[in-house]
């Protein structure tokens, strides 16, 4: 392995940060009788303070860390982080975004030192948000003093902005969270009582027993009706006085007429329904609080971009002083650095210095990029070795990443109409229903000329209409289908989208890693018979190498590998080395003609062949001549052609985008019979071209994974992804296949449409109770206990209905 | 029968603290993050437990 590799190079690895330090440079010192080299005072100093403090441990649970050295040396300003401090007693909270975080033992090592300062009472790293949160006594140590911990170990801490539509989605879940379990609690009570009423009603009651029965009921559903039902009173109330009637105006009104009537009834010795009020508020807020916790995820989506988004930047000033600054101090035409495993914060071009760019969530190559002098960097992407210095061309909120953030957000916002047909029913609903129990009320009095008679009536038809089981009928049915999915590794976001799935008239497929498996094979091989193993001497040398191209070399080789010598990798090129005294390398076209190795006219004609058919190709040389030429391509994943042939069978429209070029797109839309291809799209357009199918009245489905099709998966009326996808797809998807097997989308269909048609059957059985219940309670012939009980019943129906889906 | 009340009363009151402590758990957090718990068990606690569990214990 390269950490013990020092044969002839002088190039050793540095003992903290693995970084290769060529022999001069590097400080060799002695610790604990062994020797350590180090590639800089930083590293050195690192590891004193972890050895120091006894946590060597880290060094011997690391894996996947990648090379690079501390950032030991940036200047920290703790007054750039003090308004994120939140102060509770003597304690003080402050949640920090950590850069430098390499591996799961980063997590172990920061949390075991900072622990030990005196004064830190706890702390908490998020591995996958590289988050901590901090708690510490203020008398006891300085925030200056933690931050400077942190650095200490080589990591900068910078100060975390919330994302304010996150946390207002996750505040509002709380107050409903807050609200339905009081409800909960209270109408759970109230119904041990409600219980011995209604006992006593049928077999009689002591008087003395029955007013201290109806005096505690109220006092238990006074705070369900007034704090748990707060929001309905006040939508209710706003609707009111805006004249336009929605949903919330019969809860309020049923509530509180049940309410109201029952206090009434206390004192004119009449049956009580306290319970009917509480229990329809705690109902409707249980499917509230249901559809608050999807929109959180909605809310996460948005925040999850935005965390690549960095808030400082090291802006170099004029007299070569460098400073960290908020983003959005930093103008176009300023110039800013950026230090080896930092997000890059804003968009510009390169002007001195080169690294390999980690795009992946940008465009969804995951091979790094090379950056050189006058390529152009984007905000959110990472720099995976090396300095760059850069000068900004795209400012805060204009930058690439800002536009996917805002295209995310637009396309969230605007699944709203499907809530407002809803609201619309409810708008003829609400007012007919209103209607018609004033005018039982005003039959009754005039016909019966008894208050309580009327009174009771007309709850009646407001207890009755009350949306009960209606509002349970469409989220119950999907609450219990999306969970069997689940069970079968189909993760559907709720709420509308489970119904959404079987009105699907077109699907859009992504390829690179979604119907094709990501990885290249090889296709084409040929040798020019050079040396008789032309095979054995690529793979030897590819041995050393970690770009996924050499991978699938060595992968295809079986037989034994050489040893190969003075091993170099030249980024974006290829690789070099040494194997039985002959120099081989492997690499571009352009890594071949710099080395000046001859390409044939023939030979040239065969790559431009295997270009044109999207083929990466590798070429191989011995010495000063070309040995050899390879030809990989990402080819079909083994379960697109059954999903393919599943969705065919049902009819609906295919399409395949991509950002990749022409040539691959063609032959992989042939290989599985789609003829509607579209390639070399960046994220913003494919989104576009969803938008303009939902314009053509589509209902479509995009299937993705990458980070650069989060816009589509948003803008599609279904967005489905895979397990191994990008976070951001995963969450900004509607619809994650976690075990990554393509043919349970046919499943998915399957089980979304038999939601939907128990969906319809419980609509059709909630209306029809309606239609049928209310006559009868306008007539009289219903008891307002009755009606009640009725709805329950009703309810019961839709709920044993929907439990029909558990079997799938 | 005055045992009655005494016996609602004791309904009430073991079903309003059960409410305080709901509401105890909600605003303390114990309801904000689902996911965390489960991975945290599978952390090594390599250090002498002295230095970690106190720590553990304050925490909000």
């Amino acid at each position: 392995m390269s950490r013990s590799d020092t044969s002839g190079t002088g190039m050793i690895s540095c003992d903290h940060c693995l970084q290769e330090t060529s022999g001069e440079s590097s400080i060799i010192v002695e610790i604990n009788g062994e020797h350590k080299v180090f590639c800089c005072k930083g590293c050195l100093g690192v590891y004193e303070l972890i050895h120091n403090n006894s946590l060597d441990a880290f060094y011997y649970q690391r894996c996947g860390w990648q090379p690079g050295p501390p950032a030991t040396e940036v200047k920290l300003q703790a007054s750039s982080f003090s308004d994120t401090v939140t102060i509770s007693g003597n304690e003080y909270h402050i949640e920090l975004l950590l850069s430098g975080i390499r591996c799961a033992s980063c997590v172990w090592l920061i949390e075991k030192f900072l622990i030990k300062i005196d004064g830190v009472v706890s702390i908490r790293v998020n591995y996958a948000t590289h988050k901590a949160a901090i708690v510490w006594i203020g008398e006891k140590v300085s925030l200056d003093t933690i931050l400077h911990a942190i650095r200490s170990i080589g990591y900068l801490p910078h100060p975390c902005h919330g994302n304010a539509t996150a946390d207002l989605f996750a505040q509002e879940k709380q107050d409903l969270l807050l609200r339905f379990g009081t409800a909960g609690f209270f109408s759970m009570q109230l119904m041990l009582f409600t219980a011995a009423l209604y006992a006593g009603f049928f077999e009689g009651i002591e008087e003395r027993y029955r007013l201290a029965f109806q005096l505690i009921s109220w006092a238990l559903a006074t705070p369900v009706l007034f704090y748990s039902g707060f929001p309905f009173l006040s939508s209710a109330f706003r609707s009111l006085r805006r004249m336009t009637l929605n949903m919330d105006v019969l809860v309020a009104l049923g509530s509180m007429s049940a309410y109201f009537y029952s206090i009434a009834m206390i004192f004119y010795g009449g049956e009580i329904f306290f319970d009917t009020a509480s229990m329809i508020i705690t109902f409707i807020l249980l499917g509230r609080f249901l559809e608050a916790g999807s929109r959180l995820k909605a809310g996460n989506a948005i925040a999850e971009l935005a965390e690549l988004q960095p808030h400082e930047a090291l802006l170099i000033s004029e007299n070569g002083e460098t400073a960290m600054v908020p983003i959005a101090s930093v103008k176009i035409g300023d110039l800013i650095e950026i230090i080896p495993g930092d997000r890059i914060p804003l968009d510009g071009t390169v002007v001195e210095g080169d690294a390999e760019v980690n795009e992946a969530m940008l465009t969804g190559e995951s091979n790094p990029v090379l950056k050189e002098s006058g390529s152009n960097v984007f905000a959110g992407s990472f720099s995976m070795n090396g300095r760059l210095r850069i000068r900004v061309t795209g400012n805060a909120g204009n930058t690439l990443l800002a536009q996917i953030i805002r295209t995310v957000e637009e396309a969230q916002a605007r699944k709203a109409p499907i809530q407002g047909i809803a609201d619309k029913t409810a708008g003829y609903f609400v007012p007919a229903t209103i209607v018609l129990a004033l005018a039982t009320y005003l039959y009754w009095k005039i016909t019966s000329a008894s208050t309580v008679t009327a009174l009771m009536n007309a709850v009646s038809v407001l207890v009755i209409a009350c949306p009960c089981a209606l509002g349970l009928a469409t989220p119950l049915a999907i609450l219990i289908g999306t969970t069997s999915a689940g069970k079968r590794g189909i993760l559907v976001k709720g709420g509308d989208i489970f119904e959404n799935v079987s009105k699907t008239t077109s699907v859009v497929l992504d390829k690179t890693g979604t119907i094709t498996t990501g990885k290249p094979s090889i296709t084409d091989l040929h040798d020019y018979g050079l040396t008789p193993s032309f095979m054995q001497h690529l793979a030897s040398l590819e041995a050393a190498s970690e770009h996924p191209t050499g991978c699938t070399i060595v992968a295809a080789w079986k037989g034994e590998l050489l040893k190969t010598e003075q091993f170099r990798t030249i980024p974006g090129r290829g690789v070099s080395g040494v194997i039985e005294g002959t120099h081989w390398r492997s690499g571009s076209k352009a890594f071949m003609e710099e080395n000046g190795i001859k390409i044939d006219s023939e030979q040239s004609a065969f790559i431009a062949s295997l270009e044109t058919e999207g083929k990466t190709v590798v070429m191989v040389a011995c010495g000063f001549k070309l040995a050899g030429v390879i030809g990989m391509i990402d080819d079909l994943r083994p379960d697109a052609l059954p999903l393919i042939a599943g969705l065919r069978k049902k009819g609906f429209a295919m399409t395949i985008l991509t950002g990749d070029n022409r040539g691959v797109a063609t032959y992989i839309a042939a290989k599985c019979g789609i003829t509607d291809v579209q390639a070399g799209l960046g994220p913003l357009e494919k989104s576009a071209v969803i938008r303009a199918m939902k314009a053509k009245g589509e209902c479509v489905m995009m299937v993705g994974d990458g980070i650069n099709d989060a816009p589509a998966l948003t803008e599609a009326d279904i967005g489905v992804t895979l397990g191994h996808a990008s976070g951001i797809a995963l969450e900004s998807a509607s619809v994650a296949i976690l075990n990554d097997d393509l043919r349970l989308i046919n499943t998915l269909i399957k089980s979304s449409s038999r939601c939907f048609s128990i969906i319809r059957q419980n609509l059709v059985w909630a209306f029809s109770y309606n239609f049928i219940a209310l006559p009868l309670a306008m007539s009289g012939v219903l008891h307002p206990i009755i009606s009640a009980l009725l709805m329950v019943v009703s309810s019961l129906v839709v709920v044993s209905n929907s439990l029909r889906l558990k079997k799938i | 029968m005055i045992s009655t009340f005494y016996l609602i009363g004791i309904g009430l009151f073991v079903g309003f603290s059960a409410w305080l402590l709901f509401i105890w758990a909600v605003k303390s957090g114990q309801f904000d993050d689902p996911e965390a718990p489960k991975y945290r068990m599978l952390d090594d606690d390599d250090e002498p437990a002295k230095t970690v569990k106190p720590a553990k214990k304050k925490s909000p």
